[in-house]
């Protein structure tokens, strides 16, 4: 059976609790936001004593599940305002998932506010608390060595750690999970968890899994069987076989940039002088010829192997990737052409614990003032570490795109819900913009990405620069990704199950052999339902209503180069996206 | 007719001729179809991704002069 632990950060206790039966069927982001509903008041602080902070695997974490090592950390978002579950890759998801840990639950907030804690889970099960106080201003490299430091020889463990940003409170701070290798460099980077994180006086989560099994299934020939089907379809689709392994998620730019929906300078053009130079097949050279690695997994289990390193000159690894979502938010957001720099803009954000594509898009806004000009990476590099040295313009500028915009007197501020715009122009990529708009998460690619059918030709054909038709698709793949979430399947499974009908027979035939539950493809998306239910009563109760799904102004108002589109979906078809919540709310009893 | 052609990913290698980047010249016969281009060029039998002037085209389009054609193979990210 899956426990929970519950970590009181007030008295300090830690205490195992057993999982309710209503949430048998609960894992990853279904579990985060089932608990943040339950137990945050809506009005509550989100750095104050009331918030929780949820960290969960997926329903099937821990397991031999190929790409299923996803983790979910979920709370009520310090930036939006609403609920978050904020998605990371990193080894931690396993070694919790192999311990029967369904989620680690921190309430409260320690009297001393200047007390910094640790908290260890060894491969036995036991957990405690302790002091970490001069960890104080380390940024998550440090912490990984210090854990290094005090782990025995031969331990395998994972790290969960709050840089600098997050201890500071601020509003585009990320929590960093520690990859296979141990680096710090997997990122549940959206929504200001970092603070929350700091706001509990917690610097580090370290999960040692040594010598621990994966947990028995009911099923052991069946799991085994539906593991073999869904592996083979992620390595068959050339997607996820071929492009994803061979280019990484960066192959994205030279695509977008020829659709016209890669966001330039501030979200002012839709596409990149720049974009070759910043491009998956020249990230791939530069690696290349530095040493790096250019393909692995950023936990056990991943068979697509997207992940790389990105070395400096002299051979020295820098930092992960960086990933499309990054290069974009450091590039062509910013009119940058160097991916030296959007390295360093990317190692700063991962050591200190930001959010880059919040601070891409806070930078392209700050660029947009005047105040400096786009293009200059090397400006870019001075103001990102403005935040940390107490000089202006940093005050402002950790708190992300629309703290910035309204600051410096920026018309075009790109946000939804408080949160920034990622790597896609919804004027030009139409179903992106109303994922946008709805997401119960604020602006998110990954609530339901459209790209793949409005761009990228996966799961059927959508035209990308018409609003007909979006809504039905943003609407199905935002039930989809929630399912996945709460799975804690990697998101790029998304595109063989769009395409290979026994690649998603075969989740909720894994799921079913794992648990001994009955599962089908209804109860997938139920599954799907009932999490986007708690996300969206949550946060109508927090106080957002259909003012707050929409897209800014100029969005609608200011036509995109090359295409001269506008956004045209109407508000009251966004105001339809959710229109399965009462009925699920209903059978799940909540209002 | 001069038309730009743009070639990514594992495609990239597929051009007849030298030059800079992901795109060459190429000087082709009025009438001249995508899938002539494809066939032209020796693209792998596979789904692809194609656009002429940044939107969706069919291969059976015929290409004009001045245009620009581009080619992915199936990718995706994120």
């Amino acid at each position: 059976m899956r426990h929970s632990l519950r970590v009181n950060m007030s008295d300090l206790s830690v205490v195992r609790e057993e999982l309710p039966a209503k949430w048998a069927r609960y894992g990853g982001r279904a579990l985060t936001s089932a608990i943040v509903f339950t137990e945050v008041p809506p009005q509550a602080d989100p750095l104050g004593p009331e918030n929780v902070l949820v960290v969960a695997p997926g329903l099937l974490g821990g397991t031999n599940t190929p790409n299923g090592g996803r983790l979910s950390i979920g709370a009520k978002s310090p930036l939006t305002g609403g609920i978050k579950e904020s998605n990371s890759g990193g080894q931690a998801a396993n070694a919790l998932g192999r311990l029967g840990i369904a989620a680690v639950i921190f309430t409260g907030k320690p009297v001393d506010p200047h007390a910094y804690y640790m908290l260890t889970i060894e491969a036995d099960g036991s957990a405690v608390l302790s002091r970490v106080d001069e960890w104080a201003g380390a940024g998550n490299y440090e912490v990984a060595d210090a854990v290094k430091a005090m782990r025995p020889e031969g331990d395998r463990y994972s790290t969960i750690t709050n840089g600098p940003a997050g201890e500071a409170g601020l509003k585009a701070s990320g929590i960093a999970v520690s990859d296979m290798k141990g680096y710090p460099n997997r990122f549940a980077g959206r929504g200001g968890l970092g603070a929350v994180m700091g706001s509990k006086g917690l610097k580090a989560i370290v999960v040692s899994d040594k010598g621990v099994a994966t947990p028995a299934h009911a099923d052991k020939e069946a799991f085994s069987a539906a593991v073999k089907t869904f592996s083979a379809a992620l390595r068959e689709h050339p997607v996820s076989g071929q492009g994803l392994p061979t280019y990484g998620t960066n192959v994205l730019t030279n695509i977008l940039n020829e659709a016209g929906g890669l966001p330039t300078r501030n979200f002012s053009e839709g596409s990149f002088e720049g974009a070759e130079a910043t491009s998956g097949e020249r990230q791939r050279e530069i690696t290349l010829e530095r040493g790096g690695d250019v393909s692995h997994g950023c936990h056990t289990g991943c068979v697509i192997k997207c992940s790389r390193y990105w070395n400096d000159k002299d051979g020295n690894y820098v930092t992960k990737g960086p990933e499309y979502e990054t290069i974009w938010a450091f590039g062509a957001d910013c009119g940058v052409d160097d991916l030296d720099d959007i390295a360093e803009l990317d190692r700063i954000c991962g050591d200190m614990g930001l959010d880059t594509i919040e601070m891409g898009a806070t930078i392209g806004v700050y660029m947009d003032s005047g105040a400096i000009p786009f293009g200059d990476g090397k400006a870019a590099i001075a103001t990102l570490n403005s935040i940390f040295d107490g000089s202006e313009p940093g005050k402002v500028l950790g708190d992300g795109a629309e703290a910035t915009g309204l600051a410096f007197n920026v018309a075009r501020i790109p946000v939804v819900k408080h949160q920034a715009l990622p790597a896609y122009d919804p004027r030009s990529v139409q179903g992106m913009g109303v994922t946008y708009a709805t997401s119960t998460m604020g602006a998110d690619h990954t609530a339901g990405y459209t790209v793949a059918t409005n761009i990228l030709k996966v799961g059927g054909d959508v035209d990308p620069l018409k609003p007909e038709g979006q809504v039905e698709l943003s609407r199905n793949l935002q039930i989809a990704t929630a399912m996945l979430d709460a799975f804690g399947l990697c998101i790029f499974v998304a595109f063989p199950i769009l395409d290979i009908p026994e690649a998603f027979t075969a989740i909720h035939e894994m799921a079913q052999a794992h648990t001994g539950d009955t599962w089908d493809v209804d109860a997938l998306l139920q599954l799907g339902k009932e999490t986007l239910a708690y996300e969206k009563l949550f946060n109508d109760a927090a106080g957002m209503g259909a003012k707050d799904d929409r897209l800014p102004e100029f969005f609608k108002t200011d036509a995109l180069p090359p295409h001269k589109v506008v956004f045209e979906v109407s508000d009251a078809d966004l105001d339809s996206v959710y229109d399965f919540v009462p009925e699920v709310a209903k059978t799940l009893g909540i209002s | 007719m001069i038309v730009d052609v743009a070639l990514f990913a594992s495609l990239s290698g597929f051009h007849t001729h030298e030059g800079q980047g992901h795109t060459r010249q190429y000087d082709l016969a009025s009438g001249t179809t995508i899938a002539d281009v494809i066939s032209l060029l020796g693209l792998p039998d596979q789904p692809r991704i194609v656009f002429v002037g940044g939107i969706h085209a069919e291969e059976t389009s015929e290409l004009h002069a001045g245009e620009r054609l581009a080619i992915f193979p199936p990718v995706a990210g994120g």
